[in-house]
Order: structure tokens, then sequence, then C-alpha cells
């Protein structure tokens, strides 16, 4: 298979703190990162996405194992106690 | 008997919702109507603003936003001891009721305008000052003796540079300098289709509102009564001042339903924010499933009712 071999951080959480978490996911040291406005269903009840208090997004950040994990120790230590968070990583083919 | 039909887009709305609809007002619509409302009320404001002296504003300016600090600090121990709330929960939910919604304010103004009734041009930037000093005494009654830090710039950033504020105060801005007779050519625009808009963002509102509706009776009987004891104290505040400034009966009636109207844009994205321990769903349910639609059915005439009354007998 062709392709660099990486690691997908996908991060779904409240449309609230978009700016915070892009700043932070730069500063920790990622390349690059897509947003995606979400909605859905989860602990934290029924997100709509119909305005931006009832909105999810979903963060991605392509990146190495190190990184990732730096990112989701972050979220988790930061975020994860008073707000909706999902942190999850695949493996992932870099082909350009 | 409603009074002002706009209102029954919510009614159409909320049922669409409880009903499980298809019918869905896309996200891109539904900010562009809310940047169209913000534009015109900020717009609406300024044009008459420029028509008034300012610098006899300045007291009753002020006067508005001492008895406007009140309502928070009347609604947090009353939820935290009467209600047996937490600390955070209490703050937020203060500080929503200490702030305002520009959609309640939007169907009071629908609601003179149907009865040919003016009111004064500053009314707008009351509207604009009420948004942002309850939101910081809400976090600071959540903070107080916690210790606990805050994301004060953001938050901040988030009350001035949000939507809301920002589009009021660049609307009122815009409408100020311009003045009335370079404004008229926009006016078929953000005036003649004011309602048209406001019935559509209703419908939306209703949507919105109708997944909290459906849950009212999750948040407990106290804070349902609480939702709607509090912004009718809020009103007789604004009527009692307003009518003490020497107001017009249209002016007192805004002023009243901004003091009895909470805040579901500015004051939940502010206080998810800085006080994230706080829960969203007891604040926004109370405001928006409650208090907003007993504010635009029952409240508004209610409180012009009262201002009325006073009005007659006081003179």
């Amino acid at each position: 298979m062709e392709g660099e071999p990486m690691r997908l951080m996908v991060i779904v959480t409240e449309a609230i703190l978009e700016d915070m978490l892009v700043d932070e996911i730069r500063r920790l040291g990622a390349n690059g990162y897509t947003v995606i406005d979400a909605r859905g269903w989860g602990e934290h009840g029924k997100r709509r996405g119909n305005w931006r208090q009832g909105g999810n997004i979903r963060i991605e950040v392509l990146g190495n194992e190190e990184l990732c994990t730096r990112i989701a120790a972050h979220m988790r230590d930061t975020y994860q106690k008073d707000y909706g968070l999902l942190i999850y990583t695949t493996d992932a083919l870099l082909h350009n | 008997m409603v009074s002002e039909p706009v209102v029954l887009f919510f009614l159409l709305g909320a049922i669409a919702g409880l009903a499980k609809s298809d019918l869905k007002i896309p996200m891109a619509v539904y900010e562009a109507l809310s940047i169209f409302l913000l534009l015109a009320i900020g717009l609406h404001g300024g044009v008459k603003l420029a028509e008034s002296e300012l610098v006899p504003l300045l007291l009753p300016g002020l006067a508005v936003l001492v008895v406007a600090a009140f309502i928070p600090l009347i609604a947090f121990p009353v939820l935290r001891w009467v209600g047996r709330m937490t600390r955070a929960d209490s703050a937020s939910i203060a500080g929503h009721y200490g702030s305002v919604s520009v959609v309640t304010f939007s169907v009071a103004v629908a609601y003179l305008a149907q009865r040919g009734l003016d009111y004064e041009g500053h009314m707008i930037v009351f509207l604009v000052l009420l948004e942002i000093p309850a939101i910081v005494i809400g976090i600071l009654l959540a903070k107080a003796g916690t210790g606990g830090g805050t994301r004060w710039g953001k938050t901040l950033h988030e009350v001035f540079f949000g939507k809301s504020v920002f589009l009021l105060i660049g609307g009122l801005l815009i409408g100020y300098l311009a003045g009335p007779e370079n404004i008229e050519p926009l006016e078929p625009m953000f005036w003649d289709l004011f309602k048209g808009v406001l019935a559509l963002f209703l419908l939306e509102m209703g949507l919105v509102a109708s997944s909290r509706i459906a849950e009212v009776r999750s948040y407990g009987l106290f804070l349902v009564a609480f939702a709607i004891v509090m912004p009718v104290v809020a009103a007789l505040l604004g009527i009692v001042l307003g009518w003490g400034l020497g107001m017009s009966l249209g002016g007192t009636l805004l002023l009243a339903t901004l003091y009895a109207s909470a805040s579901y844009i500015a004051a939940p994205a502010a206080m998810r924010i800085a006080v994230p321990e706080a829960n969203p769903a007891l604040s926004i349910g109370a405001s928006l499933g409650v208090t907003f639609p007993f504010n635009i059915f029952v409240g508004v005439p209610l409180y012009f009712w009262l201002a009325e009354q006073l009005y007659a007998v006081g003179g």
C-alpha cells in the first residue's frame, strides 16, 4: 500500500468551543485541522445543530501518535469535566 | 384572542417540533434572519437616536442600568436558597434573566407598531447596554468564593464581538451617522420587511423551543414557577422606572419587556465558556422553553395593560 502511515484524530464536541480548540490544537503542534458542523445524540442529550448553542463540531487532525496523545491529554484535562467531548484516533494513510 | 399575529408563527413552529414534522429551517437561513433582525433593530434605533438629544439621556440611562443590575441580584438568592440549586446553576440562570432577548423586544416593537404607538429611540441603546452587565454579574456570582479561574478574555470577546451585540451596535452607529434621510432607501428592506422576517424567525424559535418545552417537566416545578414569576417582577420594576423617568407609554412597555426578557443567545454562549460547570439545559430551558413563550403570548400584553393602568392613575 502506497502512502505514509499516520494517525487520524477525531474530536466531537460543542460548537461554542471551536475558536479555543483550534487555537490550542495549532499550539500543540498540529500542521492542520478540518472542522465540520455536526449534530447527533449522546450523553449530553440530543444536539440538533440548528443553532450555535445546540450545535456540535467534529474536528479532524492528522498527525503522528505522539501529537495525537498530546492533544487528547490536553482536551481531556481541560474540557472533559464540563463539556460534551468524544475523542478517538484511527490509522490513516497519507497519500500526498 | 392573540393581540399580535406574529407570535402565532412561534406556536406553529412549536407544534411542528412537538409533532416531529420534517419542517426544518436551515442553519444558514436562521443565521441570515437573525443578522437581518439585529441590523434592522439597530438601524431603526440609530435613526431615532439621531433625532434626539444625547446629553439628557445620560442620567436615565444610568438609572436603567442600575435597576437592571438588581434583576440578577434578586434572582440569584431565590434560585440558590429557595430553589436549592447549585451556585453555578443559580448564577448562570440569574445572568440569563438579567440579560435581554432581542426577539422578545422585537415582538414588543411590533406590538407597539400595530397600535400606532411611538417609543424613544434610545430604547435600542438600552437593549445593547442591558445585554452585557448581567452576564458579568452572573459570572462574578458563580465565581465568588470558589477561587476558580475564568476565561475572561474569551468570555468578553464572546460578549462584545458575538453577533448580537456587534450587529446591534453596528446598526445603531450606521443609523445614527446616516440619519433619517440617508437611511430612507434602506427602509423597504429593513423596516417594511421587519414583521415578515420576525414571523419566519419566530417559526424557527418555535422549532428550537419545542424540544425545551417537551422537557419542561424535568426542570421541576420551582424553575417553571421562577421562569414565569421572575419576568413579571422584573417588568414591574421596568414599568415603575419608565413611568418615573417620564417615558412614553411605548417606551415604558419596551423597558418592561427588556427587564422581563431572558437571554438565550448572548448569555448562553458567554456562560457556557465562563461557567462551564453550570448545566445549560436548565438556563436555556427556563429562558427559551418557559419565559420566552410566556413573554410573547401573555407578558407583553400584560405589561402593556399594567403600564396603561399606571399612566391612567399617575398621569
